[in-house]
């Protein structure tokens, strides 16, 4: 049940993004000469680099529910031995990688930012910054809701389908806001 | 909820060529439309596929499925449903003070913030502590 109402939810969070697309789309056909100067300052290898930790976050998170569905919540054995991790140990490697992707990104913003490509610079930059700063902010929020499930696999002796639901329903999210990226990727990185 | 995935599969099919249409009477100058409708199959798309993938790992004849199913054969566990809670009262406050703060200064903004970490923790381990935990 969960689930379903996450997946519902998140639909209507692929609406919100396709106004964040639509409006790209539809200033970059009114502006093709802005256009061409202002992604020439686009740094497309670190782009890219940044979106293979992400997606290989996502890996991680998945290996992370696969843990979870098979009720280990925390690891049996050290903590350098890998193949017994359970999810909470996988979901902080997750949050790591996906706390690298935001740390490239306002890496990446404060670089555009000297280049004189800023919020209120010209319509190019507000698009930019809206398109992927709302993603980021989504990253962030995925990075608040690891923590919290997280946090709960504390709260009770034995990792339980309370606690898998939960877990369950974040990968949906952090997988969802993955994809969104590699669209907003391929959309402002690839097609100049 | 065969019924159900069908539904969504029937808005998505809809969508697509309308999509499609929309963007050849446009001469494909108008990304607006074609963005959202196209999108709008996508959404229809996402619920319809995980409706039909949660309904392939559920017992087979759902009742929900069988036209003269009764209410009470759909009984069973659903999992776990919160009876009441007052603290998406306290986060939804927290958030006005946050929007306040934009108005009036980023103090306020962070008055805000702390109150909104405090009522979503308070959310959050609402059924997740003590000895009651689930």
């Amino acid at each position: 049940m969960v689930a379903v109402g996450t997946i519902v939810w998140l639909a209507s969070e692929l609406m919100f993004f396709a106004g964040l697309f639509a409006m790209y789309f539809t200033i970059r056909a009114v502006e093709p000469q802005l256009w061409a100067e202002q992604t020439e300052k686009l740094n497309v290898p670190f782009a890219a680099a940044n979106t293979l930790i992400l997606v290989i976050s996502s890996v991680w998170c998945q290996i992370g529910v696969h843990r979870a569905e098979h009720g280990q919540g925390s690891r049996t054995g050290k903590l350098l031995e890998v193949g017994k991790w359970g999810m909470r140990e996988w979901y902080v490697l997750t949050y790591i990688f996906g706390a690298i992707f935001v740390s490239g990104q306002v890496f990446e913003y404060a670089k555009l930012v000297t280049e004189h490509v800023t919020l209120s610079s010209d319509v190019y930059g507000s698009v930019f910054y809206m398109t992927t700063g709302f993603h980021a902010i989504h990253v962030t929020g995925g990075l608040i809701a690891f923590l919290l499930i997280i946090g709960r696999t504390f709260t009770s002796r034995h990792f339980n389908r309370f606690h898998e639901t939960g877990a369950i329903v974040t990968s949906y999210y952090w997988h969802f806001v993955d994809v969104v990226w590699i669209a907003l990727f391929a959309t402002i990185y690839l097609l100049k | 909820m065969k019924t159900a995935a069908k539904l969504f599969y029937f808005i998505a099919a809809f969508f697509l060529p309308v999509g499609l249409l929309y963007g050849f009477w446009s001469e494909w100058k108008e990304p607006m439309g074609v963005t959202t409708l196209l999108l709008c199959s996508g959404m229809a798309l996402m619920i319809a596929f995980y409706v039909s993938r949660t309904e392939k790992q559920l017992p087979a004849n759902r009742p929900d499925d069988d036209p003269s199913g009764m209410i009470e054969d759909a009984e069973g566990d659903y999992g776990f449903f919160s009876p009441g809670s007052w603290w998406p009262l306290w986060l939804a406050l927290a958030a006005s003070v946050c929007f306040a703060g934009l108005a009036i200064g980023w103090w306020v903004f962070a008055l805000g913030a702390v109150m909104g970490v405090w009522a979503l923790f308070g959310w959050v381990f609402e059924y997740f502590k003590g000895e009651h935990a689930l």
